[in-house]
C-alpha cells in the first residue's frame, strides 16, 4: 500500500499546476446552450462559441457544414441540419477537417524558387516574398508570352474546384488571355466514363442525379456506394433509409473485390475485372426473353407476343418503339447470343446468379443501375457502362420516382461585367488558334472534354507545342496521374506556379508557391453536384481570418488579371473581388427565393444554403410531364423531351448511338470495331496494360480525402477497412495466391508492371484476404506520397505501400478518354 | 436522473467509421487512442466470405469490472450522471487494472509508442499539464470526469460526451439528433452517425425510444455472460464478437 500510496501522492503533487489550469479553461467552455432558434442550430448565448456555415471539401460531395470556434479557434466540425446532402450528419472525413486548416506543413505564405534544379530530391529552396512580388511575377510572363504571340503556351490545370468564384473563372481569363488552356480539368483522370455512357445513350453528358429514397431495388456496378461514391454523407443516410423502409430496398452489388458495400448488401457478386458490360448484357438478354422490360416506355412487339428468343433475330417492323431506339438492331447485332451462359464464361459469374438478378431487378419496381469507375475505368469503359445504363431503359427508370434524373441549374444573377466586351484583337486572333496542350476535342480525342493524363507527353514531344508556364489548383497529377514519371521530366522545363496551401508533389517542382486559403478560411459557392435533380448552390462563409499569409484561389485569379496589359485588366478591375462576384450570383435569388427562405447574399451567408424543390419533370406510365408549379400536370410532347431531358440525335434513349456513329470512323481506327456497329450497345473485350497475371485494382478507402488525408494522422490511423490496417494500408491478397508465391501473411512484396515498356515496380506489406478473387490484388490508392508533409512521408514504424500509380500505364478509354486505372495486371513476388 | 443508455443497429450501420473520429475530435483523442472503434472481421472465403463490422464504444456497464478493481478508485459509475463510468484523472496512477479487468477492450494507455509517426504529442507539445496540446482543442474540461486532453500516465476512456449529455433538459427521454432543441446534446458518435444507426436515450423510461427499439428489435448486450450488464445495446444481424482466430500463414 505504501507504494500506492506514494504514486498517488505523486500523482497529485504533478497535477497541481495541471488542475487549476483544467479549471480556468472550464470557464470558457460550451456552455449555457439555450433551445436554438431555427437556423441558429448550435449558437452559444455565452458568446464566445461562433458556428460558421462552410463546406467539407475532402471530396466532391459538397457536404454543408457547421463550423464551431471558440475564442478565434475552430475545434468542431458537424454537418449542417439545414443542408439538404448533410441533414446533420457528415462521413469520417468530415470531423477530421479541422487537421486540414492547423496542418503544421501549411505553407505559412508566398515563396519563390532558388534552386534552379529540379528533382524529387532537390530542395527548391524556397524563400519568402510578397504576394506584389509574386502576382507580379506571374503578370510579367503571362504579358511577355502575350507579346511574343505565344500566350497558348501557358496553361491553367485543376481538380476539385467549385463554382463561379473559382473554377467558374477560368473560361473568361482564357478567352481574354488568349488561351486554349483555360483550364485543363481532371475529369479524365476522375470519373468521366459514366458521363460519357449517358451521353452516348440518353444524351446527357452529366452524372445522375438520383431518387433513392423511393427505390425498391438497387443494381451496382462497381460504384462504391458505400465506400467514395458521392454524396457519400448522403449515401449513408439514405442506405440507413432504404434498409429499415417498407418495403426494403434491395440491393445487388457487383464488384471486383470484398468492401462495405458487397458486404452489406442482400447479394454481392464478385466480378473479374473489366466485364461488367458482359454481365449487363446478358441481364439484358434475359429481361427481354422472359418479357420483363417496361413496355410503357420502350414499347412492345405489335401483336403484343414475345419474338425475342435466344438466338434468333427479330424483325424490326415488328416492334414499335416508344421511348428508345434501335432495340431491333441492338437484339439482332448483339443481344441474342449474350445469354447467360457466354456471360458466365467472361464474368466469372454462375449463369444462374444472373439469371436471378435479372429476373430480381426486371420485377421489383422501382429499380435502378447505378455505376462509376469500377466498370468505366477500362479500355472497354464506354461500352460497359452503356450496358449498364441501358438497363435503366429496359426497366422504366429514366425520370421516374424512385429513378434517375439529370442536375438542374442554379438561377444565378449575372456578373457585372461580360467577358466579350474587354476582348481586344489579340484575344480574338487567339480563339481556336490552337488546340488545347491535351489534344482534348481535336482528332486525336474527339469525344473527351478534358485529357490530363495526355499533357507531360505532348509537353516532352513539343506535339502540338511546348507549355512555358502552367498553374495548379486543386490537382497534383505529378503523383495522381497514370505514369506519374513522364510528368516529373515535364515539369522540369516549366515554369510552375502551385497554388496549394500544403507542401506536396507539385510544389516540389514549382517555381512560385501562391498558397490558397484552406475551405475553413474560404468565401465561395458551390451549385451542387448531381444530387436529386432540383437545383441548390452551398456557400461556404469564413469560419476564421486566415491562419497564415493565403490567398483566395478567385482573388489571386482576378488579381493576376488585373496585372495583365491591355482591356482585360480593366475587365478584372471591373469584377473586383469574389465577394463581388458572389453578391452579384447571389442578385438572381431575389425572384428566386429558395425553400429555406434564402433571398440574397446574406441570408444566403446565414443559412449556407439555396435551394429550390421539385424537379421539374417526371416520367409517369409511359409519358412524361412537366411541373406546373403544382404538380406534374404538363404533358410533354416527344420534341420537348428530346428536347430537355433525352438529348440524343433522336430525342429517345438509344441502343444504338448516334452520338457514336457521327464518330464511327475514329471509334473503328482505335477500337477496331466495324463502322457500321460502333452505334450498337455491345461487348468489347478489357485491353490489359501491366503485362503480368493478376489483376491490380486500387481503390478509394472511406478516409481518403483525394491525397489530403494522407498527412492527416487520425486518418491514417483509421485507414481501415477490409482487413483491418492500423496506420497503413495492406496489399490485399487470397491465401493461395499468396502460398504460391512463398509469400507469407505480412511478408514485405514487391508488385510489378510494365509501363511504357520499362518494368516498375514498388513494395507494400502482403495481409491475407480470403475474401478477395484469387486472381486480383488490392492495393488502396492513399500512400506512397513523396511530399505533403511530415506524416504523408514517414517512415514509421508502419511499412507504407508504395503508390498505385507508379506502375499504372497511361491507356485510356479511347471514347470518354477516362484513364484506365483498374485495368493494370500485375506480377507478384516476394521483397 | 435518467439512465442513459446507447442502442447500436448493426443492419443499419455502414462502417464508416464517422463515429470514431466524431469522437477522436470532439474529445482530442490520439491517433489510435478509439474511445469509439469499429472493429472489423471476415469469415469464409471467396466467393462467398464475409465480411463484417462491429462500432464499440464504452459498454459503460451497470456493473463494471473496470470499478471494482482500481486500487484508487479513480474509475468510478456516476450513478447521478446517468450511470457513466469515468477515469478522475486527479486520482488515476495508470496502472492499467482496468484495462485488463475490461472485457470490451475501450479503455486506453496513450502513453506508449504513437500509432502514427511522427508522434503528433510532439508537433504539439502538452501545456497546463496535458499530455498534447492541439490548437483546435475543444475547450471543455474536467478532469475529475475524464474530460479534455489528460496528463501524462492516465487511463482514458469514452465519457458518453457527459460534457453534451449533461446539459440536456431534465427528464428527456431521447436525444435525438433530428430535433433541433436537443442536437447539442447528443453525444457526438451518434449526433453524426451518417444511416441513423445510432440511437441514445433513458434506459429508466419505458416511454423512451431506445427501450421500444430494444423491445421491437430484440436488442442485446455484448458478452452478457461476465455479467457486466452494458448499458450498451445491440440491434440486428452480426451482433457479437466472432472468437479469436490466430492468423494462418
Amino acid at each position: 500500500m505504501n507504494v500506492l500510496n506514494a504514486l498517488i501522492n505523486r500523482r497529485r503533487f504533478l497535477q497541481v499546476t495541471g488542475a487549476t489550469a483544467a479549471v480556468a479553461a472550464g470557464g470558457v467552455g460550451l456552455q449555457g446552450f439555450s433551445p436554438a432558434a431555427e437556423g441558429q442550430v448550435g449558437r452559444s448565448t455565452s458568446g464566445n462559441t461562433v458556428v460558421t456555415k462552410s463546406i467539407c471539401h475532402q471530396c466532391p460531395a459538397r457536404c454543408g457544414i457547421n463550423v464551431y470556434t471558440t475564442n478565434g479557434r475552430v475545434h468542431a466540425i458537424y454537418g449542417d441540419p439545414g443542408n439538404p446532402i448533410a441533414n446533420g450528419k457528415l462521413c469520417p472525413k468530415g470531423h477530421l477537417g479541422t487537421y486540414l486548416l492547423y496542418d503544421p506543413d501549411r505553407f505559412k505564405g508566398p515563396m519563390k524558387r532558388t534552386n534552379p534544379r529540379k528533382g524529387r530530391d532537390e530542395d527548391p529552396g524556397f524563400v519568402p516574398i510578397s504576394w506584389d512580388e509574386a502576382l507580379d511575377t506571374v503578370a510579367e510572363r503571362l504579358n511577355r508570352l502575350r507579346e511574343s504571340g505565344e500566350s497558348h503556351r501557358f496553361a491553367h490545370f485543376y481538380g476539385r474546384g467549385w463554382g463561379s468564384s473559382d473554377a467558374g473563372l477560368y473560361g473568361d481569363f482564357g478567352k481574354l488571355y488568349g488561351t486554349p488552356n483555360s483550364a485543363i480539368g481532371h475529369a479524365s483522370i476522375c470519373a468521366e466514363g459514366s458521363k460519357r455512357a449517358k451521353q452516348a445513350t440518353d444524351g446527357n453528358n452529366s452524372y445522375n442525379a438520383y431518387d433513392y429514397r423511393n427505390t425498391n431495388y438497387i443494381l451496382n456496378f462497381g460504384a462504391s456506394f458505400l465506400e467514395a461514391f458521392r454524396p457519400y454523407n448522403y449515401l449513408m443516410q439514405v442506405w440507413g433509409h432504404m434498409r429499415s423502409k417498407s418495403p426494403q430496398t434491395r440491393i445487388t452489388t457487383i464488384d471486383v473485390r470484398m468492401n462495405p458495400t458487397m458486404a452489406a448488401s442482400d447479394r454481392y457478386l464478385m466480378i473479374k475485372p473489366g466485364t461488367d458490360g458482359a454481365m449487363a448484357l446478358a441481364i439484358a438478354h434475359v429481361i427481354l426473353t422472359e418479357g420483363l422490360w417496361d413496355k410503357e416506355f420502350v414499347g412492345d412487339f405489335r401483336d403484343g407476343r414475345n419474338q425475342f428468343r435466344t438466338g434468333q433475330s427479330i424483325r424490326p417492323a415488328r416492334f414499335e418503339e416508344r421511348w428508345t431506339h434501335g432495340i431491333a438492331d441492338w437484339w439482332n447485332e448483339e443481344l441474342k447470343d449474350r445469354t447467360p451462359e457466354w456471360a458466365e464464361q467472361i464474368t466469372t459469374i454462375p449463369a444462374r446468379h444472373i439469371v436471378t438478378v435479372a429476373r430480381e431487378f426486371a420485377t421489383t419496381r422501382p429499380a435502378m443501375a447505378i455505376m462509376e469507375r469500377g466498370p468505366t475505368a477500362h479500355f472497354n469503359g464506354t461500352y460497359n457502362g452503356m450496358a449498364i445504363h441501358a438497363l435503366n431503359a429496359l426497366v422504366g427508370t429514366m425520370f421516374a420516382e424512385g429513378g434517375m434524373f439529370y442536375q438542374m441549374g442554379v438561377p444565378y444573377g449575372s456578373l457585372p461585367v461580360d467577358a466579350d466586351d474587354y476582348m481586344d484583337d489579340y484575344a480574338r486572333e487567339m480563339q481556336g488558334k490552337y488546340p488545347r496542350i491535351d489534344m482534348a476535342g481535336t482528332e486525336k480525342w474527339p469525344m473527351a472534354g478534358t485529357m490530363m493524363q495526355e499533357t507531360a507527353k505532348h509537353h516532352l514531344a513539343g506535339d502540338p507545342y511546348r507549355l512555358d508556364t502552367a498553374m495548379f489548383f486543386l490537382t497534383n497529377p505529378i503523383w495522381s496521374a497514370p505514369d506519374p514519371h513522364l510528368w516529373e521530366e515535364a515539369l522540369k522545363d516549366v515554369f510552375i506556379i502551385e497554388t496549394s496551401p500544403y507542401p506536396g508533389e507539385t510544389a516540389v517542382y514549382a517555381d512560385l508557391i501562391l498558397p490558397e486559403h484552406t475551405y475553413l478560411e474560404r468565401l465561395q459557392d458551390s451549385p451542387t453536384y448531381p444530387f436529386e435533380g432540383w437545383p441548390m448552390t452551398a456557400l461556404r462563409v469564413p469560419a476564421v481570418d486566415p491562419v497564415y499569409d493565403t490567398k483566395h484561389f478567385g482573388d489571386m485569379l482576378i488579381e493576376i488579371g488585373k496585372r495583365i496589359d491591355g482591356p482585360m485588366g480593366d475587365y478584372y478591375r471591373e469584377l473586383g473581388d469574389v465577394e463581388n462576384i458572389l453578391r452579384h450570383r447571389a442578385a438572381g435569388f431575389v425572384d428566386n427565393p429558395g425553400d429555406n427562405g434564402v433571398n440574397d447574399f446574406e441570408s444566403w451567408k446565414e443559412k449556407g444554403v439555396w435551394y429550390k424543390k421539385p424537379y421539374h419533370w417526371r416520367y409517369w406510365r409511359g409519358s412524361f410531364w412537366e411541373w406546373d408549379g403544382e404538380g406534374y400536370n404538363v404533358e410533354m410532347s416527344e420534341a420537348d423531351v428530346g428536347e430537355k431531358l433525352l438529348r440524343t440525335p433522336t430525342g429517345k434513349f438509344e441502343f444504338k448511338s448516334g452520338f457514336l456513329e457521327r464518330h464511327a470512323g475514329y471509334i473503328a481506327q482505335e477500337m477496331g470495331i466495324p463502322e457500321n456497329r460502333v452505334g450498337i450497345i455491345q461487348w468489347v473485350e478489357p485491353v490489359h496494360t501491366g503485362g503480368g497475371d493478376l489483376h491490380f485494382v486500387t481503390p478509394k478507402t472511406p478516409l481518403h480525402a483525394e491525397g489530403r488525408s494522407a498527412n492527416i494522422p487520425q486518418a491514417q490511423a483509421y485507414m481501415q477497412p477490409i482487413v483491418g490496417g492500423r496506420g497503413t494500408c495492406y496489399l490485399e491478397i487470397h491465401p493461395d495466391t499468396a502460398r504460391q508465391r512463398g509469400i507469407a501473411d505480412g511478408d514485405r512484396v514487391r508488385i510489378s508492371a510494365e509501363v511504357r515498356g520499362e518494368r516498375k515496380s514498388i513494395l507494400a506489406v502482403a495481409r491475407y484476404m480470403p475474401a478477395h478473387r484469387p486472381d486480383t490484388l488490392v492495393l488502396p490508392m492513399e500512400y506512397g506520397h513523396w511530399a505533403q508533409g511530415r506524416w504523408a512521408t514517414a517512415e514509421g514504424r508502419d511499412i507504407k505501400p508504395g503508390h498505385s500509380g507508379d506502375i499504372t500505364e497511361n491507356l485510356s478509354d479511347p471514347i470518354s478518354g477516362l484513364a484506365s486505372y483498374y485495368t493494370a495486371k500485375v506480377t507478384l513476388e516476394k521483397a | 436522473m435518467a439512465k442513459w443508455g446507447m442502442v447500436i443497429d448493426l443492419d443499419k450501420c455502414t462502417g464508416c467509421q464517422a463515429c470514431t473520429t466524431a469522437c477522436s475530435m470532439e474529445n482530442n483523442t490520439l491517433p489510435g487512442e478509439s474511445w469509439q472503434d469499429v472493429l472489423f472481421y471476415h469469415e469464409g472465403e471467396y466467393p462467398s466470405a464475409q465480411m463484417k463490422w462491429l462500432p464499440r464504444p464504452c459498454m459503460q456497464c451497470e456493473k463494471p469490472s473496470c470499478v471494482y478493481v482500481c486500487p484508487t478508485r479513480a474509475t468510478y459509475k456516476d450513478e447521478e450522471a446517468g450511470g457513466i463510468v469515468f477515469v478522475d484523472w486527479n486520482k488515476c496512477i495508470g496502472c492499467k487494472y482496468c484495462m485488463i479487468a475490461c472485457p470490451y477492450g475501450v479503455r486506453f494507455y496513450a502513453d506508449e509508442q504513437p500509432l502514427v509517426e511522427p508522434d503528433i504529442r510532439d508537433v504539439y507539445p502538452g501545456e497546463n499539464g496535458q499530455m498534447w496540446s492541439p490548437p483546435y482543442q475543444n475547450p471543455e474540461q474536467d478532469w475529475r470526469r475524464g474530460i479534455g486532453i489528460q496528463p501524462k500516465g492516465v487511463v482514458s476512456k469514452c465519457t458518453f460526451c457527459h460534457h453534451k449529455v449533461s446539459k440536456a433538459p431534465d427528464g428527456v427521454a431521447d436525444l435525438d439528433e433530428d430535433d433541433p432543441d436537443l442536437v447539442e446534446y447528443v453525444p457526438a458518435c451518434v449526433r453524426t452517425c451518417p444511416p441513423k444507426a445510432r440511437f441514445f436515450g433513458d434506459l429508466d423510461n419505458p416511454e423512451s425510444n431506445v427501450n421500444r427499439l430494444i423491445g421491437d428489435k430484440h436488442g442485446v448486450r455484448l458478452l452478457d455472460h461476465t455479467g457486466n450488464r452494458p448499458q450498451v445495446y445491440y440491434l440486428g444481424a452480426g451482433a457479437g464478437i466472432p472468437a479469436f482466430s490466430p492468423r494462418k500463414s
